[in-house]
């Protein structure tokens, strides 16, 4: 299998190519390219529904991981019995809001893109950033992806966390 | 969903009025029916049509319409027949042309953005698009074009007020064909509108709102497609090819908004398609 990538929405002109490179790129340096991954780009309107569906916060936003798997320790890959279970789960990306705040500090769509999934991609991995401890565990990795990322590429992608407020 | 009802109407009045006449017909005119020898090999439709043509060479007339709840009520001289049921079933015909024209949004089409010529040719519409010496062509049919409404929420839960009905949107198949300038063959595509199996509406479907079923050269222009040309389909398609094809028809103005563009087309085409069939539909029974 490997990344099932969706468009659902028509507010943003993406480049499906692009998307899935920098997908492959990502889950190359994480080293889980045997598990199959779900990237479905979605508008303001439909990722506000997930989230107020999911989490009670009835409004949009930039990323939305569903683990395929429950038990996820952060740093630790799951364990699939059968095949079928080769499955991170899916990533949700509000590229209508990404795109909003890429046009608010001149920032690459795609660029922006492959920040907000290397995120996703942690929190598929068990990575949180609830606590304190929590926070700077994930921004190491995000922080570890981005910069094998940018050397991979020669791009100079920052890590979402850096900017990102507790609550997420 | 009032169109869904006529159709089933339309299908239930055809299956009764055909085992009505079955039930009425089979005893006296089977004499008729099996004595010629050619008669018995014909199909049944045919053999009651030729029973009631007056011009039938046949002398024995087994006057099957001859009871006086078959007689035509109403004569214009067309020489066919007329009957109430014709008279009832024109008025119900001129009551939902009416119902209709009230929800038909607008009389003329809408636009599709980005410099799409709209030709017509029946029930197939064609799209046309000059880019940089690159000419696309998008073609598709209204006819068979509405997928099949799932009832069983509305039937298991409350009775949802008409507002609340989901509208009957037209999700064709179309097909794109890019033509460069200097070359005798087309790139095809292939397209559709996937349905869910899940979705229907409720916000949780996850396919794209368009996707490519096929991809072949054919020859410029050819209307009928060469069964040997190569034919690349989707289904176990390497996924990075099939982006960059998707990316390619983007490029050329084929995207999710033209998709639902299309749609709007599409549904706004058929609905006037349906509209001026029940008027011809009226103008047949009613024999203007």
């Amino acid at each position: 299998m490997g990344v099932v990538l969706r468009n659902l929405q028509k507010v943003v002109p993406l480049r499906r190519a692009r998307l899935r490179r920098d997908v492959d790129t990502l889950r190359h340096i994480l080293g889980i390219q045997k598990f199959d991954l779900g990237v479905i780009c979605v508008d303001n309107q439909r990722i506000q529904q997930i989230n107020n569906t999911y989490r009670k916060k009835n409004v949009p936003t930039d990323v939305l991981s569903f683990p395929f798997h429950e038990d996820i320790r952060p740093g630790k890959l799951p364990c699939p019995l059968h095949r079928d279970e080769l499955n991170l789960g899916d990533i949700f990306l509000g590229v209508e809001f990404v795109m909003k705040q890429c046009r608010e500090e001149s920032l690459d769509l795609h660029g922006a893109l492959t920040v907000v999934t290397a995120h996703g991609i942690c929190h598929l991995l068990g990575y949180r950033h609830e606590t304190e401890e929590e926070w700077t565990e994930m921004l190491q990795r995000e922080s570890y992806i981005l910069s094998e990322y940018n050397r991979l590429t020669g791009r100079h992608l920052e890590p979402l966390m850096k900017r990102c407020s507790q609550d997420r | 969903m009032l169109k869904s009802v006529v159709r089933a109407v339309g299908a239930a009045v055809r299956i009764s009025s055909a085992t009505t006449s079955a039930a009425r017909a089979l005893p006296r005119s089977c004499p008729m029916l099996c004595a010629p020898s050619s008669a018995t090999a014909r199909p049944f439709t045919r053999s009651l049509w030729m029973l009631n043509n007056n011009g039938a060479s046949s002398t024995y007339r087994p006057k099957l319409f001859s009871s006086k709840g078959l007689n035509p009520s109403v004569s214009c001289g067309c020489g066919g027949l007329h009957t109430e049921g014709d008279k009832a079933f024109g008025q119900f015909l001129s009551d939902e042309i009416k119902e209709e024209k009230k929800i038909q949004k607008n009389k003329t089409l809408p636009k599709m953005s980005g410099g799409w010529e709209v030709e017509m040719n029946g029930t197939e519409a064609k799209l046309t698009r000059n880019v940089s010496g690159e000419k696309v062509t998008v073609t598709f049919n209204v006819n068979n074009s509405i997928p099949p409404n799932f009832e069983e929420e509305v039937e298991q839960g409350q009775q949802k007020s008409a507002e609340e009905e989901p509208e009957i949107v037209s999700t064709p198949n179309f097909v794109v064909e890019v033509t460069k300038q200097a070359t005798k063959h087309s790139l095809v595509f292939d397209c559709h509108f996937p349905e869910d199996e899940m979705g229907h509406g409720e916000g949780e479907e996850d396919s794209d709102i368009f996707a490519i079923r096929e991809v072949s050269f054919q020859p410029e222009g050819e209307s009928d497609w060469k069964e040997t040309s190569y034919t690349l389909n989707t289904d176990s398609l390497d996924w990075a090819l099939y982006d960059h094809l998707m990316d390619f028809l983007a490029d050329r103005g084929v995207d999710n908004t033209f998709a639902d563009e299309l749609m709007e087309l599409s549904t706004a085409i058929e609905h006037q398609e349906y509209i001026k069939f029940l008027e011809d539909l009226q103008g047949f029974v009613k024999c203007n």
